[in-house]
C-alpha cells in the first residue's frame, strides 16, 4: 500500500506512516534499526531494491532521501509504503527541493524508529566530510561506497582522513568473500608469510583494502598489480618455505585456489549484488576495527581506531542564500505532479 | 604497518574482532551412510549445497555417499543434483553445483560387505591426496538403528574411525531414535563409544538447530527483564506443545513400534523443557550448556498418579483442513488392533528450587488441527486486583509464548484496558515476529547442525547423559501404559478428552496454540 503526499511536511509524513502501520496491522513489530539511504533520483529503484533485500534479514524502517534541485522553491514530496512487497518493512521515500535539501534531517529525525540504531548509507558519492551531512551525524553507522566516486582509490584516502569508528565502505564489504577464502586457505599453513600481491582493475578500491588487510594481519609488504578485471582478479601470498597460496578469479564467479604441494581447487567466489552487501553491513552495527586497520595500512595513515566515534555536524553551504531570495516562497508553488517538478523560477 | 595481532587457531588472518569472516570448517570429508534415503535427499544434500553456496565449505571438501545401489559416480551425482535443485534454500546455481559435484563420490555396497568397506576406506585415503581433506572425516549414519552395529564394526575393522591412525579428526553423527528405552540406548551408546570417543559423537536433534530455540537462550540469558520472573514465584505452569497435522504417512513400520512418546516426547519435547527450565550456564559453550541441561533433565519428576496425569491417545478418522482422513488403524501397514499412541500428554515436575511446585504440561500428537510447536510460560495472576470483579472477567494469566514453528517468534499476553468510559481489562497479545521474512534467510536446522559437526562445535547436540535421563522419564510412562488402550480422538481435534480433563483437574486449560 503506497500513499503519496505532494507538497507536504514532516508532521504529515509521521501521521501517514503511523496510520498506514495501523492499517497494515503492524501494531508491534520487530524493527531492529532505521536505514537512511541518501540517493539520486535515477537510482531510487535500485537502492530501494537493495535495501529491501537487506531488510529481509534485518527488519528495518527504510527512509530514502532524494535531494533534488537546490535552485528551486523549498518543497517536500513523500511516498509512504507499509507492507506489500516490502514484507514486514516500512519505507518512506522523501524528495526534497530547494534549501530543504540542506536540512533533510529536520524531516528524517521524527521518522527514526524509537531508540533503534540508525544506519546511513550514501548510495552515490559521499560528502567529502561525512560531518557535512547531518544525516551522517545522526547515524551510529555510516556506509559509503568508494566505487561510486570518480577516482575510487583517491576516495579511499579521503575516507581514511575523515574516518571515525562506525564508518564502513562497501569496497571493504566486497572483499569479504576473498578474505574468507584466504583465511581458510591459511587454516592449515605452518610457514611464515614473506610477501603478498593483489591484482585488480587499476581503479578498484577493494584491492588496496585487501592488500592493507594482509599487511596489517601478516606484517608483510603487499604489492598492488593492475589487471584487466573484473574487480579483484588474484591474491597471492608467498611463504618462507618457498610455498605460496594463490587465489585467482578471472570471470567474477569462480576462483581457483592453488597451494604449493596440493591439488588446485575451484571454488565459488562470486561478485555479490548490492542487497547482499548491505545485508552484510547491517549484521553488525558497532565499529569495524579490522576495516580501520586495513584502511590505515592501505592509505598509510595512523590511529584510525583511536579516533572518537561521534561526529558533530559541520555546516557547509554549497550555495549560500543571496539577498534576492524571497522568504516564504513555498506556498506560492501550486500542487505539482510527481517526478515533474515545475521549472525552477529563477529566484536566486 | 601495524604489529600483527595473534590470530585464532594459529591463523594470523583470523581475528576475533573480524566477525565478517564466516566460520569455515577444516578440510574434511562427509561420509553419508544410507545416502539414498529420504533424509539424505530432502535435508542433507540440500544442506551441503546451501553451505557450499554460502561459502561455508572448506576448500578441501568431499561428500562421500555409501548405499546398496549398483551406481557409479555419475548416477549418484545426477540424483544428488536433483535433490539439491529441489531442496536448496539459497537458489540453485550451476557453477556452485559443478564445484560440489567435483567432490562427490559414491561407493556402492551393502553394510555386511567387507570389500565395500575396504573400498570406502581406500577412497577416503585417496581423497586425502586428491581433494586435500587431510584425514578429517565426519560419518553421518542416516540408517535404521538396527544397522548401527554392523556399520560401526566395519568402521572399527577398517580403522576408519580412528583419530590417531588417520592423523585428523573423525566424528560420527547419529539421528534419533537413540534406542527405544534406557537399556537399548545404553547398548547403542556403548557400541558407538567403542568405536568413536565420546566427544566425537554428535546426536542430532534437529529442533535444537532452529533459530528460535537458540533465541530462547538469548531471551533468557541476555535480558534482565525475564530472568527475575522465570521461577516458581511467578510462573504458574509451563505448557510445551508439539503438534503435527500429518498422520504417520509411510512410517508405520517404525512408528507402530515407537509411538508418540518415544518418537517425539523423549527427544524434542524434553529438550525444549530442558532449555526452558535450565539454570544459566556459566559460559555459552558446549560443556557448560550441556551440564545445565543434564542437571534439569535429571531433576524431572513423574506424576505420582499416572492414570490422571499421563494420557495417551490414538487418532480416529475425522476431518482435517477440509479433507477426510483415515484413522490410525486404517493407515497403511498398521497392524489391526494396534495400541500404539499417536498422542501423549503428561504432567511433569522439575525438582529444583527454581521450579518446585510448577507443573510442566507436555503434549505431542499427530493429526491435530495444525502444525505448531511452542513453549508457553503461564504466569500467576496478580495477587490482588484493585478492580471490581466484573472489570477483570476477561483477564487471564499473563503468558510468554515462544513460538518455535511456524511463525517463529515470541508472544506476550497481558491485560489491557478496553478503550471506553468504563474500566474493563482484557487480554491482548503482543507479537514479536522473528522476522516473517527473516525465516527465509535464516539457515535450515540441518544446515546449521551439519556445519557445527564439521566445526566440532557440540553446543547444540545433546550429550549421552541427556538421552539417558530422557529415557528415565519415558520408560516408566511406557511401563504404565503397556497393556492399556489409548483413548481415541477424532483427527482434527486437539487430542483426547482425557488430556483436557488432566488440566481441568488442576484448574487449568490447555492454551489453544
Amino acid at each position: 500500500m503506497t500513499t503519496t503526499l505532494w507538497d507536504t511536511n514532516g508532521t504529515e509524513i509521521v501521521q501517514t506512516l503511523s496510520r498506514e502501520r495501523r492499517a497494515a496491522g503492524a501494531i508491534a513489530s520487530g524493527l531492529a534499526l532505521t536505514l537512511v539511504v541518501v540517493v539520486d533520483e535515477k537510482s531510487v529503484a535500485e537502492a530501494q531494491a537493495a535495501a529491501t533485500t537487506a531488510a529481509a534479514a534485518h527488519p528495518c524502517r527504510l527512509l530514502i532521501v532524494v535531494r533534488r534541485r537546490m535552485d528551486t522553491d523549498d518543497r517536500l514530496d513523500a511516498e509512504v509504503q507499509v507492507g506489500g512487497h516490502l514484507g514486514a518493512n516500512e519505507c518512506v521515500v522523501m524528495r526534497m527541493y530547494g534549501r530543504l535539501t540542506l536540512h533533510a534531517e529536520s524531516v528524517v529525525l521524527p521518522l527514526l524508529a524509537p531508540d533503534a540504531p540508525v544506519v546511513t548509507w550514501w548510495y552515490g558519492a559521499a560528502p567529502e566530510r561525512l560531518a557535512h551531512d547531518a544525516l551522517g551525524v545522526l547515524a551510529s553507522r555510516r556506509i559509503t561506497d568508494c566505487r561510486a566516486a570518480e577516482d575510487p582509490r583517491a576516495e579511499l584516502k579521503r575516507r581514511a582522513k575523515d574516518y571515525a569508528p562506525g564508518d564502513t565502505d562497501l569496497a571493504w564489504t566486497r572483499a569479504t568473500p576473498w578474505r574468507a577464502l584466504l583465511a581458510s586457505a591459511f587454516d592449515d599453513s605452518q610457514s611464515a608469510p614473506t610477501s603478498a600481491q593483489v591484482s585488480a582493475e587499476p581503479d578498484n578500491p577493494s584491492a588496496p583494502l585487501l592488500a592493507g588487510w594482509l599487511m596489517a594481519r601478516l606484517g608483510v609488504r603487499a604489492k598492488l598489480v593492475d589487471s584487466e578485471g573484473p574487480g579483484v582478479t588474484a591474491v597471492e601470498v608467498k611463504f618462507e618455505d618457498k610455498g605460496r597460496v594463490r587465489i585467482e578469479r578471472r570471470d567474477g564467479h569462480m576462483a581457483t585456489l592453488s597451494r604449493t604441494g596440493r591439488p588446485d581447487r575451484t571454488l565459488p567466489l562470486k561478485r555479490r549484488d548490492l542487497g547482499d552487501l548491505i545485508a552484510e553491513e547491517l549484521r553488525r552495527l558497532d565499529a569495524d576495527q579490522p576495516y580501520a586497520e586495513a584502511l590505515q595500512a592501505a592509505t598509510r595513515t595512523k590511529g584510525l581506531n583511536e579516533r572518537p566515534g561521534k561526529r558533530t555536524h559541520v555546516w557547509k553551504d554549497p550555495e549560500p542564500v543571496t539577498s534576492t531570495r524571497r522568504a516564504g516562497t513555498k506556498k506560492t508553488a501550486s500542487k505539482r505532479t510527481a517526478g515533474k517538478p515545475a521549472r525552477a523560477k529563477a529566484n536566486r | 604497518m601495524t604489529e600483527p595481532v595473534h590470530g585464532l587457531r594459529g591463523n594470523p588472518l583470523r581475528d576475533v574482532r573480524d566477525r565478517r569472516l564466516p566460520r569455515v570448517p577444516d578440510p574434511c570429508a562427509l561420509v553419508v551412510f544410507g545416502v539414498t534415503g529420504d533424509l539424505a535427499r530432502k535435508k542433507l544434500i540440500p544442506a551441503v549445497y546451501d553451505l557450499g553456496n554460502r561459502g561455508l565449505l572448506p576448500p578441501g571438501f568431499a561428500l562421500l555417499g555409501f548405499a546398496r545401489r549398483d551406481w557409479d559416480h555419475g548416477v549418484f551425482e545426477s540424483l544428488a543434483r536433483e535433490a539439491a535443485e529441489k531442496g536448496s534454500r539459497t537458489g540453485f546455481r550451476e557453477d556452485v553445483w559443478r564445484r560440489i559435484a567435483d567432490s562427490i563420490k559414491f561407493v556402492p555396497g551393502s553394510f555386511d560387505d567387507d570389500a565395500a568397506f575396504d573400498n570406502l576406506s581406500e577412497t577416503l585415503i585417496e581423497l586425502e591426496e586428491s581433494h586435500g581433506i587431510a584425514g578429517n572425516a565426519a560419518f553421518y549414519l542416516s540408517i535404521p538403528p538396527a544397522m548401527f552395529p554392523v556399520v560401526l564394526k566395519q568402521m572399527q575393522r577398517t580403522g576408519m574411525a580412528d583419530n590417531a591412525e588417520r592423523c585428523g579428526w573423525r566424528r560420527v553423527v547419529v539421528e534419533k531414535p537413540f534406542g527405544h528405552d534406557l537399556a537399548s540406548s545404553r547398548e547403542l551408546n556403548d557400541l558407538v563409544d567403542d568405536v568413536f570417543t565420546a566427544q566425537d559423537v554428535f546426536r542430532i536433534d534437529h529442533y535444537l538447530g532452529k533459530e528460535t530455540v537458540q533465541n530462547l537462550m538469548a531471551l533468557r540469558f541476555a535480558n534482565t527483564l525475564f530472568e527475575p520472573v522465570w521461577n516458581g514465584n511467578f510462573v504458574d505452569s509451563v505448557q510445551i506443545t508439539m503438534a503435527e497435522d500429518v498422520g504417520i504417512g509411510t512410517r508405520a513400520g517404525f512408528y507402530d513400534n515407537a509411538g508418540a512418546a518415544r518418537d517425539v516426547l523423549q527427544n524434542h519435547v524434553l529438550q525444549l523443557l530442558a532449555l526452558t527450565a535450565m539454570e544459566e550456564p556459566v559460559a555459552f559453550d558446549a560443556e557448560a550448556i550441556r551440564t545445565e541441561k543434564t542437571k534439569v533433565l535429571g531433576a524431572i519428576s513423574l506424576p505420582a498418579d499416572p492414570e490422571h496425569y499421563a494420557i495417551r491417545g490414538q487418532y480416529d478418522q475425522g476431518w482435517l483442513g477440509g479433507e477426510r482422513v483415515a484413522s490410525y488403524l486404517d493407515e497403511k501397514d498398521v497392524p489391526a488392533g494396534s495400541r500404539t499412541e499417536t498422542y501423549a500428554a503428561v504432567r511433569l515436575g522439575v525438582e529444583t528450587r527454581r521450579w518446585a511446585g510448577v507443573p510442566f504440561y507436555l503434549r505431542t500428537g499427530k493429526r491435530l488441527p495444525r502444525r505448531v510447536t511452542e513453549i508457553a510460560v503461564v504466569f500467576k495472576r496478580a495477587p490482588h486486583l484493585p478492580f471490581s470483579k466484573t472489570d477483570t472477567e476477561e483477564l487471564g494469566h499473563n503468558q510468554l509464548v515462544v513460538r518455535v514453528q511456524p511463525d517463529e517468534g515470541i508472544t506476550l499476553r497481558f491485560g489491557s484496558k478496553v478503550p471506553g468510559s468504563s474500566m474493563e481489562v482484557r487480554d491482548v497479545s503482543m507479537d514479536f515476529l522473528y522476522g516473517e521474512s527473516f525465516t527465509e534467510s535464516s539457515p535450515e536446522a540441518y544446515e546449521r547442525l551439519l556445519l557445527d559437526v564439521l566445526l566440532g562445535d557440540a553446543t547444540l547436540f545433546p550429550r549421552n547423559e541427556e538421552v539417558e535421563h530422557s529415557w528415565r522419564v519415558i520408560d516408566p510412562l511406557e511401563e504404565f501404559w503397556a497393556g492399556s488402550k489409548p483413548e481415541l480422538y477424532r483427527a482434527g481435534e486437539w487430542g483426547p478428552a482425557g488430556a483436557d480433563e488432566m488440566l481441568a483437574r488442576d484448574g487449568r486449560v490447555w492454551r489453544r496454540p
